[in-house]
């Protein structure tokens, strides 16, 4: 607690998963934008290297695209739900527009959310405050 | 069965343009005069028809779009090393808009990953449906879409 009583700020740390450098980047500008406290923000170009990364770092969120190679965003998702830590980490889908019935199959193992591309850094803001509740708040 | 009209691929393209990369592109009538080095990016997608989607520009309109994207300024060297990617998540996108918008998200739809190449010349390929935008640069994007022909009666 600070001396006027109000929470600590603590940053968020993120990871991104997304094959696209491009993506990443813009993912990281939206981050940068969105008007949290920000940590580590952490890069993964597929689901097998964010289990690496999840592994090794503290993570409070996980926002990954679907599409990838080597490892997908769906499997990433089922991976880290039978995980007893990782299951704990938050996953929004940050993907291109899809099919409802592929959007509760992804609620259904797990994510949290989807946000579709292309989006705007306040609707990520929001986003986050809904998942992470008083603990996003405090980063707001 | 409704069909793809170069309307409605200007105007998915268009869209995704101005959300993704806040480029405000116009449809031109003219198909473009290509001079390689020709940037094009291509997506296979499966839904109530299976078929696949291009996108088609200069090296510069490329540049223009990753630089929109990233933030940076168009001589920026990123700009220039990232404008293949640019426009292959630009296509990405444009996929998933297209098949929501065109089948509806009722359905169960499928896209594959986008992949580049560089062309030393325009092949004649087949398509369904095609329209091009002019950059805010001047330069053109061009999108073709070819659709798998619908089934017919069991």
């Amino acid at each position: 607690m600070s001396a006027a009583g109000s929470e600590e700020k603590v940053a968020l740390d993120l990871l991104i998963v997304d094959d696209s450098p491009v993506t990443r980047k813009m993912v990281r500008r939206a981050v940068s934008l969105c008007g949290l406290e920000i940590g580590n923000v952490h890069e993964a170009g597929n689901g097998e290297e964010a289990l690496a990364l999840l592994k090794q770092n503290r993570v409070d969120l996980v926002l990954a695209d679907i599409n990838m190679p080597v490892m997908n965003g769906m499997e990433l998702v089922e991976r880290m739900s039978q995980d007893t830590d990782l299951a704990k980490i938050p996953v929004v889908i940050v993907a291109t527009p899809m099919s409802e019935q592929r959007v509760e199959r992804l609620l259904d193992i797990g994510a949290r959310a989807y946000l579709a591309k292309p989006f705007r850094p306040e609707a990520l803001r929001d986003l986050v405050l809904e998942i992470l509740g008083d603990r996003g708040s405090a980063h707001a | 069965m409704l069909e793809p009209t170069p309307e409605l691929l200007a105007d998915v393209l268009g869209t995704v343009l101005q959300d993704s990369a806040f480029i405000f592109a116009e449809p031109v009538e003219e198909a473009p005069e290509w001079t390689p080095p020709i940037y094009s990016a291509e997506l296979a997608f499966e839904s109530v028809r299976g078929g696949v989607l291009r996108l088609t520009t200069p090296p510069r309109g490329a540049v223009e779009v990753a630089a929109n994207m990233l933030g940076i300024d168009p001589a920026d060297p990123e700009a220039e090393s990232q404008s293949r990617s640019a426009l292959a998540e630009v296509l990405n996108v444009v996929g998933g808009a297209f098949v929501t918008r065109f089948f509806g998200t009722k359905v169960p739809s499928q896209l594959g990953l986008p992949h580049t190449e560089v062309l030393d010349a325009m092949p004649e390929r087949r398509r369904t449906c095609v329209a091009t935008l002019q950059l805010e640069s001047g330069d053109p994007v061009m999108i073709e879409l070819d659709l798998e022909p619908a089934a017919g009666p069991a």
